[in-house]
C-alpha cells in the first residue's frame, strides 16, 4: 500500500510539474534527457544505507548514454593507455580522474539522485529494465565493449549498462538519506559513493538503488568508471 | 685471532645462515611419476609445514625476501576454502584410520575456523582469513579489496579481512558438517554445533543477507529471499539450513528451510544453479561449491519430491561435468561425487588415470610488486599455491571407496 501511495504521489507530482521544465530538449550526440520532475528513491530491502524508500526529485538535465571509454578518456589524457582491442570498453578510474575528465569535456558527475533516477526512472523499479535479472541483460565480462550484453536492455530514459559492467562514480560523499538514522561510522566526507555494480558482484549489487562507498583517490580494485551528466541551461 | 680475519668469518657465517632464515621449513617435492598416496603424503607435509597460519590453511603463500622476514600470505581471500578442504580431509582420513593424530589435527583446524570468528570480534561474524602482524602487510593493498582489511578489536596485534563470500559460507557448511558427521568427539561436536548456529542465526537475523562489519551485505552474500541473488545461492542456503537443523536439532532451521522451499520456491530456484550457457559463463569454483551443497543435501534430504529437485540439479550439473577431462583437480571431485550420489558406474580408465595423476603444486619464481612510500619497489621471490583440494580429493575416494590404497 504504501509503495502504491509513493507511486501515486510520484505520479501526481510529475503531472503537477508542470511544462516549461519538462519540455524534451534535443540531447547532444551520445547524450539522453532526463525530464524534471519527483521519482522513487531507495529501497525497502537492500541494505540499510538504502532506506527509507522516498521521493525525491531532480531538475531536467541530459545524462551520458553509456559509460565513458578508454579512447574517449584518452582523448583527455594522452598518457593513458590500454589495449588497442578494447578502446570502445569502459575506463575504469579513480574519482578525481573521473572528476578531472568531465570538466575537461564540459559536464560534471551525476549526483546519487541524477544517477538512480536515470537508471530507474519514476516507477521504482529494481534494475534498469524491470524487476527480474537475467545474465543476458548485462555485459558480463569486462572483455567486452560497452552496451554489448545480448538483450542490450535500455534504462526508461534510454541509458546502457547502468547496471553491470563497470561501477559508475557519483558526484556525492557517502551520507545517509534524510530520515536515516541509522548509524554508519563510513558516513561522511571520506568516501565517494559508486552505484551499479558490475561483473564482479552478486546480482543484488546490480540494483538501482545498491550504494556503495570508497575513498576518491582510488579505485581499490573496483573497476570503477563513470558517465557524466549536463545542466539544461 | 686477527680482527680482518674475524670480520670474514662473520661474513661467511652469516652467507651460511641467510639461506636458513631464508627457507622453506618443507623443500621436498614428489615426483610426478610416485604413486599418488607418496604423492598426497608429501604435499601433506608441505601444507603442513609451509602453509600452516595458526589453524588455518594459507592458500598462498610468498618466501621471503619477498617484502618480509617471515612467509606471508598472499591472497587471502580463499583462505577459508583451503582450511575447509583439510579439515574435510582430515575427517575422511579419520573415519578410515581412528588415529588420534589425525583427529588431534582436525581439531586444530576446527579451531582455526573458530578464530576466524573470534578476530572479528562479533560473534557469527567470520572472516576470510587474518594476520598476527604490528602494522598493514604489503599485500593488503594489491592483492585484494584494501577497504576489507581491518584491525581486530577482539585480539590485539591481528589483522583480518571481511567480505565473507557466499563460496566460503559453503565451504564452511561442507566442512563442519562433514567434521561433525565423521571425526569430532562430543565436545567438537558441541563446539561445531555453536559455531553454525552463531554464524547462520546471525544471517537468518539479518533476512538471509550476510552482513560485514559495516553492516551492509558482503559483495558476495545474498541469499535474501527479497532480493534478486543467484540460482546457486539458493541452493547453498538450503544446504545451510539443512546442516544447521541437522546438527543443532533447532527447530528454527527446519522451519526457515521449508519457509524458503513453501513460501520462495527455493527448491525451484536452485534448479538453475548450473549455467550451461554460454561457455564463458560457466565457473569452476560454482560447480565446486553446488558439489559441496548437493553432496550435504542429497544425504541428508528424505522427502522424495525435493530429492528429485536435487537430482534434476545435478543431472545438470553431470550434463557438462561429464565432458570435462582431468586437467583440474577439482574435476576428480566432481566425478567421485557423482558416482557416490547416483551409484552410476563412471570412472572409467581414463578418469582412473585422472586421479592418479593428481598434482598439488610447483613452486615458482614471481616478481613481487611491492608498495612503499614513494611508489613501488620489484622484488623477486618464491611462492606456493596449495594441494588441499587433492588432499581432500583423495581421502574422500579412500573413504567412499573409489581411491584404492595402492594407487
Amino acid at each position: 500500500m504504501k509503495t502504491l501511495l509513493i507511486f501515486l504521489s510520484v505520479c501526481v507530482t510529475a503531472t503537477m510539474a508542470g511544462e516549461p521544465q519538462n519540455v524534451h530538449h534535443a540531447p547532444p550526440k551520445g547524450m539522453v534527457f532526463v525530464p524534471a520532475g519527483n521519482f522513487i528513491m531507495g529501497s525497502k530491502y537492500g541494505d540499510p544505507d538504502e532506506k527509507p524508500q522516498h521521493i525525491a526529485d531532480t531538475k531536467a538535465y541530459f545524462i551520458d548514454k553509456y559509460e565513458v571509454s578508454n579512447s574517449e578518456y584518452a582523448e583527455f589524457n594522452p598518457d593513458f593507455t590500454y589495449p588497442k582491442e578494447k578502446e570502445n570498453n569502459s575506463v575504469i578510474v579513480t574519482w578525481e580522474q573521473a572528476k578531472a575528465y568531465a570538466v575537461w569535456v564540459g559536464k560534471r558527475l551525476p549526483t546519487e539522485k541524477e544517477w538512480e533516477k536515470a537508471a530507474r526512472g519514476t516507477d521504482g523499479r529494481i534494475f534498469p529494465w524491470g524487476n527480474t535479472y537475467d545474465n543476458t541483460f548485462v555485459v558480463w565480462d569486462l572483455r567486452y565493449p560497452r552496451g554489448s550484453a545480448i538483450a542490450k536492455p535500455e534504462s526508461p530514459y534510454g541509458c546502457f549498462d547502468m547496471a553491470g559492467s563497470v561501477w559508475e562514480w557519483t558526484a556525492d560523499w557517502y551520507k545517509p538519506y534524510p530520515g536515516n538514522d541509522i548509524p554508519m561510522e563510513q558516513y561522511g566526507e571520506q568516501y565517494k559513493v559508486m552505484r551499479g555494480g558490475s561483473n564482479f558482484c552478486n546480482y543484488s549489487f546490480l540494483r538501482t538503488t545498491h550504494r556503495y562507498y570508497i575513498p576518491p583517490n582510488t579505485t581499490g580494485r573496483y573497476p570503477v568508471g563513470f558517465r557524466c551528466v549536463k545542466d539544461i541551461e | 685471532m686477527h680482527k680482518s680475519t674475524l670480520y670474514l668469518l662473520l661474513v661467511f657465517s652469516t652467507l651460511l645462515l641467510v639461506p636458513l632464515v631464508f627457507a622453506q621449513k618443507v623443500n621436498d617435492f614428489p615426483k610426478k611419476t610416485d604413486p599418488l598416496h607418496i604423492k598426497v603424503n608429501m604435499f601433506d607435509k608441505l601444507i603442513r609445514g609451509n602453509h600452516w597460519n595458526e589453524g588455518t590453511i594459507m592458500q598462498h603463500v610468498i618466501f621471503p625476501p619477498a617484502g618480509l622476514d617471515r612467509p606471508i600470505i598472499g591472497s587471502q581471500a580463499d583462505c577459508l576454502d583451503n582450511t575447509a578442504e583439510m579439515l574435510a580431509a582430515y575427517s575422511y582420513k579419520y573415519a578410515l584410520t581412528n588415529n588420534p593424530n589425525d583427529r588431534d589435527f582436525a581439531n586444530q583446524l576446527f579451531d582455526g575456523l573458530l578464530k576466524l570468528e573470534t578476530v572479528t570480534g562479533i560473534p557469527g561474524l567470520i572472516a576470510r582469513s587474518f594476520n598476527k602482524t604490528d602494522k598493514p602487510l604489503w599485500h593488503e593493498k594489491v592483492l585484494w579489496y584494501p577497504m576489507e582489511w581491518h584491525w581486530s578489536t577482539s585480539m590485539k596485534g591481528y589483522r583480518w579481512l571481511g567480505d565473507l563470500s557466499a563460496d566460503k559460507f559453503t565451504s564452511l557448511f561442507y566442512t563442519v558438517g562433514i567434521f561433525w558427521e565423521l571425526c569430532a568427539d562430543y565436545e567438537y561436536k558441541q563446539k561445531a554445533a555453536e559455531l553454525l548456529d552463531r554464524f547462520l542465526g546471525r544471517i537468518i537475523d539479518n533476512n538471509f543477507k550476510l552482513t560485514d562489519l559495516d553492516g551492509k551485505m558482503t559483495l558476495w552474500g545474498n541469499f535474501c529471499p527479497n532480493l534478486p541473488h543467484q540460482s546457486l545461492n539458493s541452493l547453498e542456503m538450503l544446504m545451510a539450513l539443512k546442516v544447521t537443523y541437522r546438527i543443532t536439532g533447532k527447530e528454527r532451521y527446519n522451519a526457515a528451510y521449508h519457509m524458503l522451499i513453501d513460501r520462495y520456491h527455493y527448491d525451484d530456484h536452485q534448479l538453475q544453479s548450473k549455467i550451461l550457457w554460454p561457455d564463458e559463463w560457466k565457473n569452476p569454483w560454482d560447480d565446486d561449491h553446488a558439489a559441496k551443497s548437493l553432496y550435504m543435501l542429497m544425504r541428508y534430504e528424505d522427502d522424495r519430491s525435493l530429492l528429485i529437485k536435487y537430482r534434476m540439479n545435478l543431472n545438470r550439473h553431470w550434463y557438462d561435468w561429464q565432458n570435462h577431462d582431468f586437467t583440474f583437480v577439482g574435476d576428480v571431485w566432481l566425478i567421485i561425487l557423482y558416482q557416490l550420489l547416483t551409484g552410476e558406474d563412471v570412472l572409467t580408465e581414463k578418469r582412473i588415470q585422472g586421479i592418479k595423476d593428481m598434482w598439488g603444486f610447483d613452486r615458482r619464481k614471481s616478481e613481487f610488486k611491492i608498495p612503499t612510500e614513494d611508489g613501488y619497489k620489484i622484488v623477486e621471490s618464491e611462492e606456493e599455491g596449495s594441494a588441499t583440494a587433492m588432499i581432500r580429493n583423495y581421502w574422500f575416494g579412500r573413504y567412499c571407496g573409489l581411491i584404492d590404497p595402492s594407487w
